[in-house]
């Protein structure tokens, strides 16, 4: 009896549109948990990378030692490639144009393509949890309403209508549901979790950004009125 | 620097979920049994045992056993008390004849002695008259003489006539004395013959009916495994049955009941025979027909005995049966589209230790889907390991049922 009602068993004996629900509930699950532990990591190693670059910029390292000794535009994350970007543009356009307006607008613009892409790397798959997390329960009880279907059909041509006869169709529908809700309930603290240290490291580069241009926007003042003087 | 260079990839995350999803699917595997145990399932589906019968019909069937035994046991001890008081009486009787005959034969031999004295005396009387008279004679007339002799002569005969009537008179007392004793006797032996008689009959009765309790315990239970309205006309045609047997019995003597017992045995072994079919009700009918054999003392003696031993046997059997019924139950899953009715039997062979040994159908449904199902059940149900916890006596009954499935009624 133990043995009949058991979660393995009743997965065995479900029906196939069960076992398809099933099995796309696991995979989700798994991909979730997959996209949880990548986005963990990802946003510690973040978090760390931003805390160091923060400490090296604040230590008053000249700027241009900083750019030379930081790796090639490619290989940088978070404010660092903001950073490089907006450093970048500033050589760039400092020896062809005489307008401090000019070099801001360009650096500002450069930046702000870094500080997107960083968001986009920092988001990547975050949507996928969302998915999951909104979608598994509704797939758990398409299921659940496809076994009790089928339990209720097969009802319908037994002699005798007792507990006995539902209760493993209805045991083994109500897995759907368990398992839409097992996917969806992490997937949704996660997503949760995971966003918010997001849209904060986000918040910390533009913060950063600000600072930097700031910081230009002080060097070209002080060039702009060496030139006019 | 470098280390900001490194990407996080997918190999690590994926490990960690997959070991996750493995850790939570290995938990509630093992945990799920346990926590499963507290709800047992009430099957409403009845696979029927065939072969036994239910622990109330057996309790019934063993106090009714019981109580015709104590009854055999009551009747036993009349008709011995009864008997014992008739030797008793008869031996009181017998002493009382004995003594009446002693004092007869001590007044007779008085009688005698006093007879015989009187004789010698007479003949002394007579002898010494004689002398006298002849002495008297030889000195007086020869007539005078003779006269007296004479006269001594016919006293002496007279008194031998008396003596002799007296004796023969003695006899005729003695003879018909002994005329009352013979009879006496004989009465007695009469008496005693037809006390015996009257217990044996007795004791013969008492073991009928003790026989016919039983023979109707087990038609009982027949007829309770088969319709209950079946049972019923079975049981008041037994007792129609009975009643008239009884009278009969009462009425004839001892050659009827010789009659009605063969005739008894008869209908036992043919019982025995039917009993092959179903070991248990083999091993009833043996005990049954052992039971006639022994001496009735005997039988009732140790029925009581056997029967508290069968009852506490049966009981835990009973237990087995339902425990084995129960799982299989369990394990049951009816096809769908079965007709109510569908009734198929399957034999089970269990080796010692409870695992099954064979399970093949016995009587078929008709619908192959259906037996496949119950054979299923009981393959699913096996091994039953209480066959163990059984007492090793009834083991091997148990080895060997035969199970009844078919679709129950909602309860």
């Amino acid at each position: 009896m133990n043995d009949a009602m058991s979660i393995p068993h009743l997965i065995i004996n479900a029906s196939g549109v069960v076992q398809a629900v099933m099995l796309l509930l696991l995979l989700g699950s798994l991909l979730s948990w997959v996209v949880i532990f990548q986005r963990t990591f990802v946003m510690r190693r973040a978090r760390k990378a931003h805390r160091h670059f923060e400490d090296r910029f604040w230590s008053g390292v000249d700027l241009n030692e900083l750019y030379r000794e930081t790796p090639s535009e490619q290989e940088t994350l978070g404010a660092e490639h903001i950073f490089r970007a907006g450093f970048r543009e500033f050589n760039r356009l400092l020896p062809k144009t005489r307008s401090p307006q000019a070099i801001l607008d360009g650096v500002q613009r450069s930046m702000r393509v870094a500080w997107s892409r960083e968001e986009d790397r920092l988001n990547l798959h975050l949507v996928f949890l969302a998915t999951v997390a909104s979608s598994s329960p509704y797939i758990g009880l398409f299921g659940t309403v496809w076994g009790i279907m089928g339990s209720f059909q097969s009802l319908s041509m037994a002699q005798q209508a007792t507990l006995a006869t539902v209760a493993p169709w209805i045991a083994e529908a109500l897995i759907a549901t368990a398992m839409g809700l097992f996917a969806a309930i992490p997937a949704v603290i996660f997503y949760n979790r995971l966003s918010s240290e997001s849209s904060r490291l986000l918040g910390k580069y533009e913060d950063f950004a600000e600072e930097f241009h700031s910081i230009l926007h002080r060097n070209l003042q002080g060039r702009g009125d060496a030139a006019a003087g | 620097m470098a280390r900001h260079q490194r990407r996080v990839g997918y190999g690590l995350p994926l490990l960690l979920a997959i070991a996750l999803h493995l850790g939570i699917l290995v938990v509630s595997v093992i945990r799920f049994p346990a926590a499963e145990e507290e709800p047992p399932n009430r099957a409403i589906v009845q696979a029927t045992l065939v072969s036994t019968e239910t622990a109330t019909d057996r309790a019934q069937r063993a106090e009714e056993a019981k109580a015709a035994a104590q009854a055999a046991k009551q009747a036993e001890e009349e008709a011995a008390k009864q008997a014992e008081e008739a030797a008793a009486k008869q031996a009181e009787e017998a002493a009382e004849a004995e003594a009446r005959e002693a004092a007869r034969q001590a007044a007779e031999q008085a009688e005698e002695a006093a007879e015989a004295e009187a004789r010698e005396a007479a003949r002394q009387a007579a002898e010494q008259a004689e002398e006298a008279a002849e002495a008297e004679a030889r000195e007086a007339a020869r007539q005078a003489a003779e006269q007296a002799a004479e006269e001594a002569q016919r006293r002496a005969a007279e008194a031998e006539h008396q003596a002799k009537l007296r004796e023969e008179r003695e006899a005729e007392r003695q003879r018909q004395a002994e005329e009352e004793a013979r009879r006496q006797r004989e009465a007695e032996a009469e008496r005693q013959r037809e006390a015996e008689e009257e217990a044996r009959r007795q004791r013969e009765a008492e073991a009928e009916r003790q026989r016919q309790a039983e023979e109707k315990a087990r038609r009982q239970r027949e007829a309770e495994e088969q319709r209950r309205r079946e049972a019923e006309a079975e049981r008041q045609r037994q007792a129609e049955e009975e009643a008239r047997r009884q009278r009969e019995a009462e009425e004839q003597r001892r050659r009827e009941a010789e009659a009605e017992r063969q005739r008894q045995a008869e209908e036992e072994a043919r019982r025995q025979r039917e009993a092959e079919e179903q070991r248990r009700r083999e091993e009833a009918a043996r005990r049954a027909a052992e039971a006639a054999q022994q001496g009735l003392d005997q039988a009732i003696a140790g029925e009581s005995e056997s029967v508290a031993n069968s009852a506490q046997a049966q009981e835990a059997a009973n237990g087995f049966i339902n425990l084995v019924r129960q799982a299989v139950e369990q394990a049951w899953a009816i096809p769908p589209n079965v007709t109510g009715n569908a009734t198929a039997e399957i034999r089970v062979r269990l080796g010692p230790s409870g695992e099954l040994f064979a399970a093949s159908i016995g009587r078929s449904s008709g619908d192959s889907a259906f037996d496949r199902s119950a054979l299923q059940a009981v393959r699913a149900a096996a091994p039953f390991a209480e066959l163990r916890e059984l007492p090793s006596s009834v083991q091997r009954q148990y080895r060997e049922f035969n199970l009844r499935f078919q679709p129950g009624d909602i309860r």
